[in-house]
């Protein structure tokens, strides 16, 4: 069964079909890439499926599990976890109560054990600073744990919030253009992590515009436009899909 | 050396009426007033610092709140002789009550929208209490609300009084920082900074932002209990929107989302206009320069001065 199911998925902005009735399938272990030009629905189709906008039709499943009318937080606690095209952080938290955060909710949430400090809590809090310590290490900003993340430059908060997405240890990894708007030794970088996660066993569904990322590290690629999928299948097809050439070049 | 710093300052404000009485044997009364209503207004700042500090929604309708708990209090200890301990907690549940039903709608507002959402609340509110005449006696204020009793101690001079607003603001203060740090701390500063990641977190905003209007409210209705068991006296002008005025330049000016600058300011902004009655004439523009130098000389309050002043680094 899949892990994520998308199913007809409808999306209209006052009018324009923003996406347009696509199925969508991400087996378990999948490394997928969602591609297509500006404007073809990819950020869309993220945000309808994490909660961030409710579907005009279709549906969502995750598990098994209805995601279709779910909020963020109940999404992401299902264990979807998601990166966002506009670097996003808390800036006034340091880096390390960055990643806290991403944990804490999944672990407990009885508000008056929060208060009180039980030694449990106190306990998942030595853990969840030691697993955000290892995660720092990972994208190489051990030395920034105490530093505000505003204070980060724009690669470094990109490092950190895709290190946040990674703190709940999520089955499902969506990563919107993680190798936008940063120099060549950092995409690679990105292309390392993203390809390290998938030998891990997770399942990482990619929205990039870097076709030598999409090509290099994908296993699949769908392909959309105007809303609508146009083609699928992996890296080396989608190349020389003659619909998927004109969609980018024009005919 | 810090510390033994901060042991004086304890025995001085605990030894407080002492004091005063040694400095200013004449005096006394008035200026262990003064400091009852300053320890009062810093547990109140203090709630409201909860709301717009640490979850960043722009509530304007604290003395809601305050008043709900003042009156409850007020009507239950004149009308049906509840002793201090029991309309104490009742005032605290009531203004949380209310707000925790308000909210509901209130926080679908976002923004100025909540904002002006609250300050219609804080308006109405005051209009239900000048004119539901049945209940709250309107401007004629409900009058003879009995001292306070503890078990079988009485509070009835001023300095007990006083002592008893210092435990109140200590236990408020205690709370706050149970609040605002840890893991309830970071999930209401990520709400506050930015929503929609706290979402991909797992973190519910509303919730939070709704369990910082209710506890704050409850707080807020405790305070206005203990203020009206104090003055004995409870009318509708003790919650118009002057009283949210105080309270924004209180956190605002002490240091918003910072204990020590709230509680500060609460010091400054409540006790310094008393000092300036030394100028009556002069009283309100003196007061009116000061808060306009602060903001100019340092728009992050008093507290970003405190900390620029122990040293950047070290500070925190």
């Amino acid at each position: 069964m899949a892990l994520l199911e998308v199913r007809g998925l409808v999306k209209h902005f006052l009018g324009v079909t923003a996406v347009d009735r696509v199925d969508l399938a991400v087996e378990p272990g999948e490394l997928v890439s969602l591609i297509g030009p500006n404007g073809s629905g990819k950020t869309t189709l993220f945000n309808c499926v994490t909660g961030y906008l409710a579907a005009d039709g279709g549906q969502v499943l995750f598990r098994g599990h209805d995601l279709t009318s779910a909020p963020p937080h109940r999404v992401a606690r299902l264990g979807v976890a998601r990166t966002f095209q506009q670097v996003s952080v808390f800036p006034r938290l340091s880096a390390l109560e960055n990643l806290l955060v991403f944990l804490q909710q999944h672990q407990e949430e009885h508000l008056l054990a929060r208060l009180v400090r039980t030694r449990r809590v106190r306990r998942l809090e030595a853990e969840a600073i030691e697993r955000a310590r290892r995660l720092l290490d990972l994208v190489g900003l051990a030395a920034k744990a105490d530093a505000a993340a505003g204070s980060l430059s724009y690669g470094q908060r990109k490092l950190l919030a895709f290190a946040a997405a990674l703190m709940p240890d999520p089955e499902l990894l969506l990563l919107d253009e993680p190798a936008a708007a940063v120099n060549p030794t950092m995409i690679n970088q990105m292309k390392d992590h993203i390809l390290a996660l998938h030998r891990e066993g997770r399942t990482v569904v990619l929205v990039e515009h870097n076709m030598d990322v999409v090509m290099d590290i994908s296993q699949r690629v769908v392909v959309l436009d105007h809303g609508q999928k146009i083609a699928e299948g992996p890296p080396e097809a989608i190349r020389r899909d003659p619909r998927v050439i004109e969609a980018y070049f024009g005919r | 050396m810090r510390r033994a710093g901060w042991v004086v300052l304890g025995v001085l404000v605990a030894a407080a009426p002492w004091v005063v009485a040694a400095v200013a044997p004449r005096q006394q009364r008035y200026i262990v007033h003064v400091l009852i209503f300053t320890a009062l207004f810093a547990a109140l700042a203090l709630s409201y610092d909860l709301v717009v500090g640490h979850v960043g929604s722009l509530s304007l309708a604290h003395p809601a709140f305050f008043g709900v708990g003042a009156y409850t209090a007020a009507i239950l200890a004149t009308q049906f002789r509840w002793p201090f301990l029991a309309d104490l907690p009742a005032a605290a549940l009531a203004a949380a009550v209310v707000a925790a039903l308000v909210g509901v709608p209130l926080f679908r507002l976002v923004e100025h929208a909540f904002a002006v959402g609250t300050l219609g609340l804080g308006l109405v509110a005051w209009i239900v209490a000048n004119n539901w005449v049945e209940v709250t006696r309107g401007p004629l204020c409900i009058t003879g609300i009995p001292k306070p009793t503890l078990g079988g101690l009485a509070i009835t001079t001023l300095p007990a009084y006083y002592w008893l607003a210092l435990t109140a603001l200590a236990g408020v203060g205690l709370l706050y920082r149970g609040l605002t740090t840890f893991r309830l701390g970071r999930a209401f500063h990520a709400v506050r900074d930015n929503e929609p990641l706290a979402g991909a977190a797992g973190i519910d905003p509303r919730k939070y932002r709704m369990l910082a209007f209710t506890i704050g409210a409850a707080i807020a209705g405790g305070v206005g209990a203990l203020y009206a068991h104090y003055l004995s006296v409870m009318c509708p002008e003790e919650m118009t929107i002057a009283l949210t005025v105080n309270l924004l330049v209180i956190v605002f000016l002490g240091g918003v989302g910072s204990l020590r600058g709230v509680v500060v300011g609460a010091v400054l902004f409540t006790a310094l206009p008393e000092v300036l009655r030394l100028a009556p004439t002069w009283r309100l523009v003196i007061y009116g320069a000061l808060l306009l130098l602060v903001v100019v000389r340092s728009p992050g309050g008093i507290e970003s001065l405190l900390r620029r002043a122990s040293g950047a680094g070290a500070a925190r």
